[in-house]
């Protein structure tokens, strides 16, 4: 391969494992932005997500690679697959939600962050001594099929990830922008308390930010299982804080801000471990976390001032 | 406290009999003695090399957890990434006491092998420097290089609000380890350095035995008790408090938060990296796994468990959930295994408790900010109930019968206006708050400053107070300009503030409350407060006379209530203490916004008369307030705003007659009617 060849690769592995974090970005910042906390559970929904969404390819009776789909029965057995793990994952979330921080709602100081630290580690630990701390291939039915551009190969579970991502985030851009229940939400995100005089009822806002943050979580842990073939109990820690960090570069609480930021991330890693190493990714990832948060707290495209107390 | 029942009152009777017959004074030395006793005899009870080892091992964690507790629990910094610093100074150590550099031999190492530090090593082929620094020039040396790069990463990054922090902390948190990982040369990498000396004593090396770090770890841990005990109880201690309560009123209180964060941060640090190096001199290498995540979790864990900012807290935290690691679950997990066996159950066989340790640290969690935020043993103390007769004491209405003349400093320009403002402006995005407003306060002088609501009174308080940058205009306090300077520089330079909406420290007593306000006529810095030579101690005892003699300002409102936490005073009583906090700093200028509200009229009375005596003992005021009877009693002189303009000035007569003044609160017609 040329040069130039290389580049337009990593580029094409870039945008798509950055479509990944875009949406598990999108979580983040979703919360952020209704209740201004940063969420640590959400980590380990993406890893528990991805469990739910290996359970139901083998509910399908698919198991590794072996099996292999095409055609409308694919179409079938992953809109189930994305359906299933998006509304049980959205579930998690509520019940997070509502059993452990809707308590905590109006403590002043870290506690709500700690109490999803805490979570977190519970989804994590759970999920390990319930099935082991070993790594699972991932039940996959897509075809090996591929193209090839240009000199680069395009795979069809990148042409996924270039389909679903997309559509979920149209599906939450029209969500939050064209119905009574989103533009609820930008209302308590602006100002909670005029909001709830307006008659929004925030519980229910915070609870569904909670649902649809969760449930795109669910639906990027599926795909990382699809995308990279394996999973295991610890896959959240180190996807949710890139995530994290591409929900910070874009500005956190802006939700075009996740999804550039996710690509950014994304295009970070790859090119990153090509031309520098990938034992650094990780150092260049949480520099760029800490030199943003410090030089330009606001992100690219946010507006909040992270100094609003 | 939650109320005993008959039994358990009667149960703790008995059981605190023993307690009770030793004279009140000599309970908590004897306690410390007692417990000082069955540490030290724990080695000589308990045989198993095991034990003392675990133990050793847990003096490490806890000496950990008191560090984070003076971040966390004492500044209120939310730090994510603390293992890095245990990295710094366990790394710091391994390298200077092992093979692992062995440089080429040349003369520019003689003179550091003349100091010992390191030596020729010229055998078996090999001519190479061995660095061998001792453990106990390494130990605080450590200390000073985490606290060195805490200050370093702290500097740029603490002045972000606290997730922000959280979230930069445990980034540096990620990258020490990967660094340590990715530089073999230093670190050797994955592997982990090895053969890192023992420390020794004379030709005694503490080599493999655990007894002797047993005692370093337990010596280090009581040295960490004492600091942290001295450090609560001073200036620093009390700054740190009033940070982690109010932000906002710190600053309005003198206190340099960025740098009173950043020495909280160092201070942690410096606990950490003394930590490492002990750790790595117990088990004689390091690698980077040592130093990740869950290490700083599980340190924050047993600060949230044993209870942020409560000192013994945090030690018996921290104690016991070693002990759950390295005794309890393996022991279970053993007796299971039996259990097993002797039931012929392969499954419980197979359990391995030890493994369940990260769930129940997230469970601590969990339940703890849910349930007891508090902690095992809360910080701070419950104050002894107030007696009916105290509670319903009432007092004459009156000013201040004491002779409080220090209370105001004089001016240096008693011919200038104490504070001038010149064409002061204030602009949020399109609104104009403060319109190029002119004021002067005469010195020793009463102005009051009225208008409507949404008038910009509180703005230009703001601005005064350096609370908010002005976008314009001069701010001249005693004849020098103020003009952008940080709350904190505004107080030093003599000018105290309340608040409309009263900012105090809500879990601080009442006394500290109030000495917070004398931060910055007080001198004690890290070292005093740990110390606590002579002057330092004197330096205290006069900050907590001055505090108590303002105290007394308000009668004894206030005195019987000095050990309460100001969250349960009530509205009247939290005002006379952000009065008391702003007045100990010894201004020359008070700027009161709306002292007066919701109190009723006895209770405004009593206080106007007050703010009367203070007049008179040289103080110059600058006053907010609704209620016009109390500033015709009070001003000297009256100042309307409206729309962020200056309406007219006079006395309250004339202001009263003036149309503009009607027309600003009742409306045009009002006006001209």
């Amino acid at each position: 391969m040329t040069a130039s060849q290389i580049l337009f690769q990593q580029i094409i592995n870039g945008i798509s494992i950055g479509a990944m974090y875009s949406l598990l970005a999108l979580g983040f910042t979703l919360v952020y932005g209704i209740i201004e906390l940063i969420n640590f559970s959400h980590f380990n929904v993406f890893m528990v997500g991805s469990f739910i969404g290996l359970g139901v390819l083998q509910a399908f009776g698919l198991s590794g690679q072996s099996v292999v789909l095409t055609g409308a029965a694919l179409a079938f057995v992953l809109s189930v697959a994305f359906m299933v793990t998006m509304l049980a994952s959205g579930a998690l979330g509520v019940a997070i939600e509502r059993l452990s921080l809707r308590p905590l709602r109006h403590v002043k100081g870290p506690a709500a962050m700690i109490t999803t630290i805490g979570i977190s580690y519970i989804l994590q630990n759970v999920v390990m001594l319930a099935i082991g701390a070993r790594s699972y291939n991932y039940a996959n039915p897509l075809p090996s099929t591929s193209w090839q551009v240009d000199g680069a190969t395009i795979q069809l579970r990148e042409v996924l990830i270039w389909i679903v991502a997309p559509l979920l985030m149209a599906a939450l851009n029209f969500f939050v922008n064209h119905t009574r229940m989103g533009k609820a939400m930008k209302a308590t995100a602006q100002d909670q308390e005029a909001a709830r005089m307006m008659g929004v009822e925030v519980d229910r806002v915070v609870m569904l930010s909670f649902f649809i943050g969760a449930a795109l979580a669910g639906a990027s842990g599926l795909i990382f299982g699809l995308y990279y073939n394996f999973t295991n109990f610890m896959i959240g820690y180190t996807a949710g804080l890139r995530a994290f960090t591409a929900a910070v570069l874009g500005g956190i609480g802006s939700v075009p801000g996740a999804m550039v930021g996710g690509l950014i991330i994304g295009l970070i890693e790859s090119l990153g471990g090509q031309y520098l190493a990938v034992r650094w990714t990780d150092v260049i990832i949480f520099s760029i976390l800490v030199l943003l948060l410090v030089f330009r707290p606001t992100g690219l495209m946010g507006r909040m001032a992270p100094n609003k107390s | 406290m939650t109320e005993l029942t008959p039994t358990s009152a009667a149960l703790r009777t008995t059981l605190m009999r023993p307690v009770a017959a030793i004279p009140a004074p000599w309970r908590k030395p004897a306690g410390l003695l007692l417990l000082a006793l069955l540490v030290a005899a724990f080695p000589l009870v308990d045989s198993n090399q095991g034990d003392i080892d675990a133990a050793a091992n847990a003096c490490a964690y806890i000496l950990l957890a008191l560090g984070l507790n003076i971040v966390v629990g004492f500044a209120g910094l939310l730090d994510l990434g603390y293992a890095a610093f245990f990295a710094i100074g366990a790394y710091a150590y391994g390298v200077a006491a092992s093979w692992q550099l062995a440089p080429a031999w040349s003369s520019f190492w003689q003179p550091f092998a003349l100091l010992g530090l390191v030596t020729h090593f010229h055998a078996a082929g090999l001519n190479v420097v061995h660095f061998n620094v001792s453990f106990w020039l390494m130990l605080p040396l450590s200390g000073l290089l985490a606290a060195a790069f805490g200050v370093a990463f702290g500097a740029p990054t603490l002045r972000l609000r606290g997730d922000y922090l959280a979230i930069v902390t445990l980034g540096f948190g990620e990258i020490v380890p990967i660094v340590a990982r990715n530089w073999p040369q230093v670190t050797n990498g994955a592997m982990g350095l090895n053969g890192v000396a023992a420390p020794s004593i004379g030709s005694y090396s503490f080599s493999v035995f655990s007894t002797p770090y047993y005692y370093l770890g337990v010596g280090l841990v009581a040295l960490g008790i004492f600091v942290s005990l001295r450090l609560r109880d001073s200036r620093m201690g009390r700054a740190w408090l009033a940070i982690r309560e109010d932000e906002i009123a710190a600053g309005a209180s003198g206190i340099n938060r960025t740098k009173l964060k950043l020495t909280a941060f160092a201070t942690g640090a410096c606990f950490a990296g003394i930590a490492g190096t002990f750790f790595v001199a117990k088990l004689q290498t390091a690698t980077p796994d040592m130093f990740m995540f869950p290490v700083s979790v599980m340190v924050l864990v047993m600060v949230v468990f044993g209870g942020m900012g409560s000192v013994w807290g945090v030690v018996l935290g921290a104690a016991i959930l070693q002990l759950l690691q390295s005794w309890l679950l393996q022991d279970l997990t053993h007796w299971i295994h039996v259990l097993g066996r002797a039931v012929g159950s392969g499954a419980l066989q197979a359990v391995d408790l030890t493994q369940w340790i990260e769930l129940i640290f997230g469970v601590i969690l969990v339940l703890m900010m849910l349930y007891r935020r508090d902690g095992l043993i809360p910080a701070g103390t419950t104050p002894v109930p107030l007696s009916i007769q105290q509670q319903t004491i009432e007092l004459e209405n009156g000013g201040i019968t004491l002779d409080l003349a220090e209370v105001a400093r004089p001016p240096e320009h008693p011919k200038k206006p104490m504070l001038e403002l010149r064409g002061l402006v204030k602009r949020f995005g399109g609104l104009t708050a403060v319109d190029g407003l002119d004021l002067t306060v005469p010195a020793h002088s009463v102005v009051g400053l009225i208008g409507p609501n949404g008038s910009g009174k509180t703005t230009t308080f703001n601005l005064i107070s350096g609370l908010d940058r002005p976008d314009g205009g001069t701010i001249l306090l005693d004849g020098a300009p103020i003009t952008g300077l940080a709350s904190h520089q505004v107080l030093e330079r003599g000018l105290s503030r309340t608040f409309q909406t009263i900012r105090l420290f809500p879990n601080l007593t009442v006394l500290e409350n109030v000495m917070v306000g004398a931060h910055t006529r007080t001198r004690a810095g890290l070292l005093g407060s740990i110390l606590r030579p002579p002057r330092i101690a004197a330096e205290e005892e006069a900050t907590r006379e001055w505090a108590l003699q303002i105290i007394s300002i308000f009668g004894n409102r206030l005195l019987p209530r000095l050990d309460h936490r100001v969250s349960t005073l009530s509205y009247a009583n939290r005002r006379r203490v952000e009065i008391a906090r702003a007045l100990v700093s010894r201004p020359k200028l008070l700027l009161l916004d709306e002292p007066m509200a919701g109190m009723n009229p006895a209770e405004t009375r009593e206080l106007a008369s007050q703010i009367k005596s203070l007049k008179d003992f040289g103080l110059t005021i600058l006053l907010i307030e609704h209620k016009m009877d109390v500033v015709e009693q009070l001003a000297d002189k009256v100042v309307v705003l409206d729309h962020g303009e200056k309406v007219c000035e006079g006395s309250a007569e004339e202001v009263r007659a003036n149309p503009d003044v009607i027309s600003a609160y009742l409306g045009r017609t009002a006006a001209h009617a």
